[in-house]
């Protein structure tokens, strides 16, 4: 199994122990990532709102990269997901709009035009189409780990471009925590949203809401969050004492990364998934 | 069969009732709503009037989902939900009246803020009409399409937290309606508005846009009203500057420069506020200001393509 | 307390999740729904609107233009909820703008022929001559019409229509001038008086002549209030909902107004005519698009029989409303239909039309049979039976001109008002065209009206009426079911009257039967159960008053139909079935008088349009 990697910005700077460990566990699971050369920032959720267009272009050429080289694209950030399958969605129903984009890429010297060859897909979803990629591999390391599977929003929503599943209704993440040794736990902001997009805006508002998820996860005696997103991740993590004063809680619990708990599922270290970059709860992993 | 677990209130008391109903073919929650009033309990009270989801009136949110309920099928949310078991509530971010029935007067001060009306350029007039090209009504008739249900502030987690410093999605609809509309004199009175009434703190977590029967995207909107507010040079705030900061280091370097992003959005005034969070991530080896930002070796062409991009939309 | 998810729990938790995060607030009633003025009754307004659709917004838009009036829209629900936002095929006015060979004479003549002349002509030519006017005027409000290229609204030819006259937006033309209407009163700061349901026209004096207000029950409060006025606009819609299951139009078309206006001495007038659209769901009454037809969807019967060969051998489904309306109706009557009783119905089978022109241009016939019938239309036929679509009676307009009636002070327009511009049977986008052309006019007659005259009603009459309501609310929400008939049960039994006796087909015994039918029900309504004593938002109480209105109504239409001894438009009696221009070119007038309903007729208004036979 071998993806286009688009690794995002994150990955590379603040979350840098979300790429090495997505590294390792990829390796570990047999799927085979091959970087996208040269990719660009997706517009983080924001560049649209600076120029739609310009976004749309920059996303464009982005798979347009993968498209020659002939392989589909894999993403490991949620609003990295939902920025790169929108312009695909977009491309792919607007003849009109395609033909603008690729004349602003040709214009531009890019050397490929957009054609809409490759899939764009998540890691979870793959490991949740694919369960065949665990087999004889999982320890007993999440044996009684009491995990809050959290989605964060771009994985979800909008229904028509997130379609892997009923975003009213997603079950994919505690799939997965089952299938890995784990045991999920229902709280209730599981698909609420960590207000990472907004924290300059409404600080106040989204330092609540971090805390509020948090809290809502300790209140269900998770030992930890898991989330397929790194900057829900880096908003949970981050700002976990300021969350935690937001809403007068005393709840200190790990956010691991998608990759990071599988990474411990199979056996790896907190060294190996690179748990020492965490903010919050160094103590509190009593795995790996 | 079915059980509809419904949240009732009725003069100051709140409690939770069930009431089974047998799930014909074709049956809606509203129909199952209204089976249950005229054959079980006259009390249960909601609003309905067109049930063709045309008119807005029957909104309700089911197993945490705003839904209009004259269009959901009883069935299709047992199957999607596993369960033969549906809460019904009043919608969320609204005040109710009694059981499924919310309080609509507020949100129609909320609407009035986007200054919510056409402003006819002055060749234009009441006796003559207006005139638009067909690619300029393109540019805004999905919004007209907004039937005010209530459904997309349901589960808006912004206003969920917090009301008072940001609008409901349908009045950010109401406002792009209307600034895209080439017949109004004046956009940058709407933005204007709009601005003040928060439209950067959108948390952009698309709740609206998953939630509107008419697929009207909410979310896009917002982000269109913010493109809008480039065009007009009404882009002097954090929220702005901060969208421009990732912007502009697509087109310097291709990827984020996080260390700098926050001095970029807030100044350095602000952004030093901020000191011991930066002492704390570079603790853990999360930010390094002295280590210098990767140049993206194509950046010349991102750059070109941004701003052909540019040049096109003008 | 940690678990396993399971799917229930998980489900339970997702439940309890809506309760946690909305928190919301909860309601204490501080009658902001209604000007606080209102609520001290310190103000007296000079123009008071009844009911928020197209017609009652139009109003209140023109009347506010006189900025020392004191102008407010009362209506049942909230504003943008009214039957107007359902109308889909545009609103109809010359303009030559796509069809410059259009002319007033042109419209007037397909309206009265399509009316099978029982429109009153001089009352036409002022309606075709503002309507295009009204188009302009709400694209300079900012109504969204669909262009055309030299950047002026476009405009489609409707059925029965000789030329392109019907300006729209989209397939949603009354939606989109329901919430243009509403911007412009928002941006006019007009007062609205939402969730109020009206329950009596107050009349003050010896006679009972002079208009004190109008008496309503804010829903949320319970509280029965007075509100004094110079001058009322009814503008309340239709009462499509007599035929209950077997309408097109919402729950709220009761005819309200029309009750009201009768209770003062308004007459009801050609309370029998009603339009019958001929593809209706069988289950529920929604309407499926004419496009079905024109896209090529066959109706055949149980026998797999395309019947409408016998009916209209030429145009088959292509035939107009009436003519396929009454084809449906034989089928089933002669048992070639498809089930039993008030959803029986005949197959509409778009399975030889391909599935993408199917998604291209009927996907919201596909959605709403999908989600009504659960039936997949590309895949198999779905069951249709005509619906009550329009009601072209209502409360006569006395003055065209002005949109007054015949009691000093009391206007009307819109669907609950006979002009008559509609005749015996409306044509598509004449009624968007209706609402905006007599709401502005009974808007500007009412503001002159008030602006001329002193209110001489009396607060003193308004208290009393209240009181008896509030007395009368107390004693009816109070009894017992023991024995008493629910709000539900007469309803349903009024509905099968209406439906089989006074329907698609009528002949004198049937209505007489159903007239006496009536009665009954009249009698068990008195001493109906509703079930529900709160005083808040009290829904099972407005549905009371809406069946009380809507037995009355129907009481109407039967026995205007039984009078009416021909066949004409709409109104299709078996036992005379032709149009009978000698003795009934003339409309029907229903007066309410101690109870009981008094007929009069009044010649139809005829200037150059000589009755013929309509032919299509």
């Amino acid at each position: 199994m071998k993806f286009a990697f688009f690794p995002g910005c994150v990955l590379k700077g603040a979350a840098a122990e979300a790429y090495t460990s997505m590294q390792k566990v990829c390796e570990a699971l047999g799927i085979e990532l091959e970087e996208i050369p040269n990719w660009t920032c997706c517009g983080a959720s924001h560049a649209q709102g600076v120029n739609d267009l310009a976004a749309l272009a920059v996303n464009a050429r982005n798979i347009s990269i993968a498209e020659n080289m002939g392989l589909p694209i894999l993403t490991v950030c949620n609003t990295c997901t939902l920025q790169l399958r929108t312009a695909k969605y977009r491309l792919d129903h607007d003849a009109a709009l395609k033909d603008k984009v690729n004349a602003i890429l040709k214009e531009a010297g890019h050397p490929y035009e957009y054609k809409g060859t490759s899939e764009i897909t998540h890691f979870l979803w793959v490991l949740d189409d694919h369960p065949e990629l665990f087999e004889g591999k999982v320890t007993d390391a999440l044996q009684g780990t009491k995990i809050a599977a959290y989605y964060g929003c771009h994985i979800l929503r909008p229904q028509d471009i997130m379609s892997h599943e009923d975003g009213k209704y997603p079950e994919s993440l505690e799939r997965l925590v089952r299938r890995l040794g784990g045991t999920p736990v229902w709280f209730d902001a599981h698909r609420k949203c960590c207000g990472f997009h907004a924290q300059l805006a409404a600080e106040h508002d989204v330092l609540t809401v971090t805390g509020q998820i948090v809290d809502s996860a300790g209140r269900a005696h998770a030992d930890l969050i898991v989330t397929p997103c790194p900057l829900c991740q880096m908003q949970l993590d981050m700002y976990e004492p300021e969350g935690r004063q937001a809403v007068q809680s005393s709840v200190e619990i790990p956010i691991l990364h998608l990759q990071q708990l599988i990474g411990l599922a199979l056996g790896m270290s907190k060294k190996d998934i690179g748990f020492d970059r965490h903010v919050s709860a160094q103590e509190k992993l009593k795995i790996g | 069969m079915a059980t509809l677990r419904i949240h009732r209130f009725v003069e100051g008391r709140k409690w939770v009732q069930d009431y089974t109903v047998e799930v014909t073919k074709g049956m809606t929650v509203l129909e199952a709503l209204i089976s249950i009033k005229e054959h079980q309990d006259p009390t249960l009270s909601f609003t309905c009037s067109c049930r063709s989801s045309i008119c807005g009136a029957c909104a309700v949110r089911v197993n945490g989902n705003a839904e209009l309920s004259c269009e959901k099928l009883v069935a299709d949310l047992i199957a999607r939900y596993q369960t033969e078991t549906l809460t019904v509530e009043p919608l969320g971010n609204f005040r109710v009246i009694r059981d499924l029935i919310v309080d609509w007067d507020p949100k129609y001060a909320r609407i009035k803020k986007v200054k919510p009306v056409v402003h006819p350029k002055d060749e234009f007039s009441a006796e003559d009409g207006c005139r638009q090209s067909p690619a300029d009504f393109d540019k805004y008739k999905k919004y007209a399409g907004c039937i005010l249900c209530g459904s997309c502030v349901s589960e808006c987690n912004k206003n969920t937290l917090n009301q008072k410093d940001f609008l409901d999605p349908f009045a950010f609809v109401k406002a792009e309606r209307i600034t895209a509309d080439s017949r109004d004199k004046d956009p940058k009175e709407h933005l204007k508005a709009v601005l003040d009434a928060g439209l950067w703190r959108c948390f952009n977590c698309q709740e609206c846009t998953a939630k509107c029967p008419k697929h009207l995207d909410p979310a896009g909107a917002i982000e269109k009203l913010k493109a809008a507010t480039f065009k007009y040079h009404l882009d002097d705030n954090v929220g702005a500057r901060h969208a421009k900061a990732i912007y502009d280091d697509i087109q310097e370097s291709g990827t984020l420069d996080e260390s700098k992003l926050n001095i970029k959005s807030e100044g350095f005034f602000m952004a030093g506020l901020r000191a011991p969070m930066a002492l704390r991530l570079m603790h853990v080896g999360k930010m390094n200001p002295l280590e210098s930002h990767p140049v993206n070796p194509e950046v010349k062409t991102i750059a070109a393509i941004v701003k052909a991009a540019e040049k096109e939309e003008e | 307390m940690s678990r396993e998810i399971s799917r229930r729990t998980f489900i339970k938790g997702a439940a309890a999740a809506g309760v946690v995060l909305a928190a919301g607030s909860y309601f204490t009633w501080n009658g902001r729904n209604i000007p606080e003025k209102v609520q001290k009754g310190d103000v007296t307004y000079d123009v008071l609107i009844i009911g928020s659709g197209g017609a009652g917004m139009r109003a209140a838009l023109a009347a506010a233009e006189n900025k020392d009036l004191k102008v407010a829209v009362l209506t049942k629900l909230v504003p943008t909820r009214s039957a107007s936002t359902m109308a889909q095929g545009g609103m109809n006015g010359v303009t030559g703008v796509t069809d410059p060979n259009d002319s007033f004479e042109s419209h007037a003549f397909d309206t009265i022929k399509g009316g099978d002349y029982l429109c009153d002509q001089d009352a036409v030519e002022y309606f075709v001559e503002r309507a295009g006017k009204n188009i302009y005027e709400m694209d300079y409000m900012g109504y969204p019409y669909n262009r055309q290229d030299d950047g002026h609204f476009h405009q489609r030819k409707m059925g029965g229509h000789a030329h392109a006259r019907a300006a729209y937006f989209e397939d949603r033309a009354g939606h989109a001038m329901v919430h243009t209407l509403f911007e412009q009163c928002l941006a006019h700061d007009i007062d609205f008086i939402s969730e109020c349901q009206m329950l009596e026209i107050s009349m003050a004096g010896e006679k009972k002549d002079k208009l004190a207000g109008v008496v309503a029950m804010d829903m949320r409060s319970g509280n029965i209030i007075g509100i004094p006025a110079k001058t009322i606009v009814i503008a309340t819609g239709g009462y499509g909902r007599a035929y209950w299951v077997r309408t097109s139009n919402p729950y709220s078309s009761t005819g309200d107004g029309i009750v009201a206006g009768m209770n003062v001495g308004i007459p009801f007038k050609d309370p029998e005519m009603v339009q019958f659209h001929p593809t209706g769901l069988s289950v529920n009454g929604v309407l499926l698009s004419e496009s079905s037809r024109a896209e090529g969807a066959l109706l055949v019967n149980k026998d797999g029989e395309r019947f409408m060969k016998k009916y209209a051998p030429e145009k088959m489904e292509l035939a107009t409303r009436d003519i396929v309306a009454r084809g449906i109706a034989t089928e089933i009557e002669q048992g070639r239909g498809i089930g039993e009783g008030i959803t029986a119905g005949v197959y509409l089978d778009f399975t030889k039309i391909p599935p993408e022109r199917i998604h291209q241009r009927l996907g919201q016939v596909a959605d709403l049979a999908k989600r009504f019938a659960g039936v997949d239309i590309t895949k198999e036929p779905v069951l249709i039976s005509p619906t009550c679509h329009y009601s072209m009676g209502g409360l006569e307009m006395a003055d065209f001109h002005t949109g007054e009636t015949r009691v000093p002070g009391i206007y009307t327009a819109g669907e609950c008002s006979c002009v008559s511009v509609h005749g015996a049977n409306r044509l598509g986008a004449n009624s968007l065209s209706e609402v905006l052309v007599f709401g502005h006019t009974a808007g500007d007659g009412a503001a002159a009206y008030a602006k001329e005259h002193k209110y001489e009603g009396s607060q003193d009459q308004l208290t009393k009426d209240s009181k008896k309501w509030l007395d009368s609310f107390e004693e009816v929400t109070s009894r017992p079911h023991d024995g008493n008939r629910t709000v539900p049960e007469i309803r349903d039994d009024m509905v099968k009257t209406m439906w089989f006796k006074a329907g698609v087909f009528r002949n004198g015994p049937d209505l007489e039967a159903a007239a006496k039918e009536l009665s009954v029900l009249e009698d068990q309504y008195k001493n109906c159960y509703v079930g529900d004593q709160s005083h808040i938002y009290n829904t099972a109480y407005e549905q009371y008053i809406e069946l009380g209105n809507l037995l009355q109504i129907s009481q109407a239409i039967v026995q205007g139909a039984i009078a009416r001894k021909e066949s004409r438009g709409a109104h299709t009696r078996r036992d005379f079935p032709k149009r009978d221009d000698k003795n009934f070119l003339k409309h029907t007038l229903v007066f309410k008088e101690d109870g009981k309903y008094r007929f009069e007729y009044k010649d139809v208004v005829v200037t150059k349009y000589e009755p013929k036979e309509r032919k299509y």
